[in-house]
């Protein structure tokens, strides 16, 4: 009789096997994990250069200064290059300026100048493709001059300005005070993109710089003594580990913490999607009839536990590729990476983690069956989709808990909402995953478990009742109380 | 010798509704059998017990000569009304699909899967995906499917519907080679003629209640004689015939009923004179025709039982 259920199952699976969703499934991951990093990056090479200039009221150095100190971190990374890069043609002429450096040395104040003033003259292609230098290759300062901006008057070309700015040939422009030293009130950042601040704000913080080390000069007040004052309070962070010591707070704990996480979200998407195949797979089965004639060869029994079962093979073969893919990954990159690279190199020692993959494996797949459970018995009494989709939104609603209060149970793993919802056992695979950083009590897991199985092995029969009379009946969906009546039976 | 299939008193109830009312009947091994009926008369719903995929609420059945149909499953074969096959499967693989289900091991089944397709003429579909066939194909793929593993009842519910004259030659020799090697065939049809041509027995649900059953002769026996017209003309004329009691025109042919005591001669003479007459017999009446009358004396009936009450 067994046999049977296993010939039902295998041919599930290797129906699904052959379709394109299975592959999709598969690949789908590792390419929107990949696809998310390449996107972003591309993202933010396809940002258009802005373009802004400066209207220097005050008539000083400020705007040299000023731009000299807005590109200070372009200027530092190619001053390191010099030392790196000892033998590259391009970076000739500025060695020349700089003199020769060690590498990891600092730039004095008179070479950052040097370097400063080298960058100006550059092509900013050639630049590029030396350095990822972030300022100089998303901002552009054009000076007024280019600009055409002529008029005798201020308020002349402060009109000039703004017209340039609302046909868009400028991102922005600044106005610099007269007198910076004694109040900024009067500097204004105009734009007409209300939502891209980057550029006023890393201007704000070279003026801020420039403006307080004027003043502290103005004030007589020693540079050191300045620089003390000025210094913020920083927390070093720490943690007690497991002998009770004081360590050191590393990022791979941090990421270790938080990969429950990414786990919870893997989890949710894949028992849905794969309990879900088996709800579209049996109104399909239904519509085209062919349950009629399975029913003549396998009890209604065997042919839900095949299909569930067929669908689990199918969904665990997914779920191992992308395990299997997480491992690959993790054994590959700090290869490729010279395993310096800390957050990634951390993310994936934390998939590296056995015991995350093990309950990972254990919650897919108690979490599958409970929710196959339901949905075969909600795909049996169904004949189309559509009717499906009424009958699921309630199962929808529940699911959605588990993943909207997923930072949130990572945050308090061991809080008392994290405790409740692990034992409700719709939740329970989510939760229990969610606070596995925590971790919770060795109770707190035979516990959770056993009233997950126990309610999967009452969904089971319940499912298996409903399956029974659901898969032959054509028309309207039954009532709930219709349902319930079947339940009772024997 | 006992019987294929035995029903007792079996009664089948959906909620307030009576699908199957105290049914009671025997089907001999080795015969065809026809189970006749209107559409919602009960047949498929007393197929599906049959096939124990529902439980009668009262009565008892055996089949095979075993009270729980469960127990002999493997050694029956069922082809439902609505037939349907999995579209991305292959041909030869769903057909020694079924078969492996009815308990056939792998081998065996996928050898006979491929000799049951060439054998009736879809060899070249053995690899080709089912969504891709007509529907006759189809049916023939379900009817193999249904056979492959050599049952000994086989129940077809409405084998012939959507079938075209080839088809519908090929399914009745299916049928007939079944019978030849001494299996059971029961099958459920609206086309009498094909009752007729095939069925050794008949019998016959209206409205839930079994209104007749047995071998074609004992049904038509004492039915009163009619008389079988092929002619050509207007058939409307038929309608006057002195002594009329009944008739069913076709337009090319008609089943004339004469009240007792008229004598077939005179009809004869009458009718001749009005249409051109290519063959006359007097002879039991049709399947159709008993048919067609039950349904009218079972419908006063009921409308006399409700106009009592």
């Amino acid at each position: 009789m067994a046999n049977k259920t296993l010939l039902v199952a295998q041919r599930e699976f290797v129906e699904n096997v052959r379709t394109k969703t299975f592959w999709i499934g598969i690949l789908i991951v590792p390419l929107l994990i990949g696809a998310s990093i390449g996107a972003t990056a591309l993202l933010q090479k396809l940002k258009e250069t802005q373009r802004y200039t400066v209207l220097d009221l005050g008539g000083g150095d400020l705007l040299a200064r000023a731009e000299r100190e807005f590109r200070s971190g372009d200027a530092r990374a190619l001053f390191a290059l010099t030392a790196k890069m000892q033998n590259a043609p391009e970076l000739a002429s500025l060695r020349e300026r700089v003199g020769a450096t060690g590498e990891g040395a600092e730039p004095t104040g008179e070479q950052m100048v040097a370097v400063y003033e080298w960058m100006q003259k550059q092509d900013p292609e050639v630049l590029g493709r030396l350095a990822d230098l972030q300022t100089s290759k998303r901002y552009a300062f054009v000076h007024t001059d280019e600009l055409r901006v002529d008029a005798a008057d201020v308020d002349g070309r402060i009109q000039q300005l703004n017209q340039r700015v609302s046909k868009g040939e400028l991102f922005a422009y600044f106005v610099f005070g007269a007198d910076p030293e004694a109040s900024t009130a009067d500097f204004r950042y105009v734009s007409n993109n209300l939502t891209d601040g980057d550029l006023r704000s890393a201007y704000e913080n070279a003026l801020t710089r420039i403006v307080q080390k004027e003043r502290i000069a103005k004030a007589g007040i020693p540079p050191k003594i300045a620089e003390h004052i000025q210094q913020r309070v920083e927390f070093a962070k720490k943690q007690v580990d497991a002998s009770g010591a004081i360590a050191d707070v590393k990022s791979e704990n941090v990421i270790d913490k938080w990969a429950p996480v990414g786990f919870v979200y893997f989890l949710w998407m894949a028992i849905f999607s794969i309990a879900n195949l088996l709800l579209t797979n049996t109104i399909e089965e239904k519509g085209n009839r062919t349950i009629e004639v399975l029913l003549s060869s396998v009890s209604p029994g065997q042919l839900m536990k095949g299909k569930i079962w067929g669908i689990a093979a199918t969904g665990l073969t997914i779920v191992g590729t992308w395990v299997a893919f997480g491992l690959l990954a993790a054994w590959l990159a700090p290869q490729l990476m010279g395993g310096g690279s800390g957050m990634l190199s951390a993310l994936f020692t934390a998939l590296r983690n056995t015991g995350y993959l093990l309950a990972f494996v254990f919650y897919f797949l108690a979490g599958y069956l409970l929710y196959a459970a339901v949905l075969v018995a909600i795909g049996s009494v169904c004949n189309t989709l559509k009717e499906a989709q009424n009958l699921m939104q309630p199962v929808m609603m529940l699911l959605m808990v588990p993943l909207l209060s997923m930072v949130f149970v990572a945050q308090e793993p061991n809080g008392l909402v994290a405790k409740a919802m692990s034992f409700f056992p719709l939740f329970t695979p989510f939760t229990m995953m969610n606070r596995a950083g925590g971790p919770p009590a060795t109770w707190e897991y035979v516990a959770t478990s056993a009233l997950l199985l126990g309610t999967i092995w009452v969904t089971m029969k319940a499912a298996g009742k409903v399956f029974r009379v659901g898969v032959l009946m054509t028309g309207n969906p039954p009532k709930l109380r219709e349902i319930f009546g079947w339940l009772r039976e024997k | 010798m006992e019987h294929a299939l035995s029903l007792h008193g079996v009664t089948k109830r959906f909620g307030s509704f009576t699908a199957v009312h105290d049914l009671s009947l025997d089907v001999p091994r080795g015969c065809i059998y026809g189970f006749l009926g209107q559409n919602g008369a009960g047949k498929t719903t007393t197929i599906r017990m049959v096939m124990s995929i529902f439980h009668p609420d009262s009565g008892s059945l055996s089949v095979l000569g075993h009270r729980d149909a469960q127990e002999v499953k493997d050694r029956l074969g069922y082809l439902p009304e609505e037939k349907g096959l999995y579209k991305k499967m292959k041909t030869g693989e769903i057909v020694a699909y079924f078969g492996k289900l009815k308990g056939m091991d792998r081998s065996t089944a996928n050898a006979r899967a491929k000799e049951l397709l060439t054998r009736y003429g879809l060899g070249d579909w053995i690899d080709k995906k089912c969504e891709a066939m007509s529907k006759g194909m189809g049916q023939k793929v379900q009817v193999l499917g249904t056979i492959i593993h050599e049952p000994e009842l086989v129940i077809l519910d409405e084998p012939f519907s959507g079938l075209d004259p080839v088809n519908r030659d090929l399914m009745r020799d299916i049928i007939l080679d079944m019978k030849r090697q001494g299996r059971t065939v029961i099958f459920s049809t609206h086309g009498m003629e094909q009752a007729e041509q095939l069925c050794d027995y008949v019998m016959m649900i209206h409205k839930s209640r079994l209104q007749f059953a047995g071998t074609l002769a004992s049904v038509k026996k004492g039915k009163d004689l009619g008389i079988q017209l092929d002619y050509d003309g207007d058939g409307r004329a038929l309608k006057d015939l002195p002594g009329l009691a009944r008739v069913n025109d076709n337009g090319k042919h008609a089943e004339i009923f004469l009240r007792p005591d008229e004598d077939p001669q005179h009809a004869l003479r009458w009718i001749v004179d009005r249409v051109t007459v290519r063959r006359f017999d007097y002879r039991e009446p049709s399947l159709h025709e008993i048919f067609v009358r039950t349904v009218d004396e079972a419908n006063q009936k009921l409308a006399a039982a409700g106009a009592e009450r």
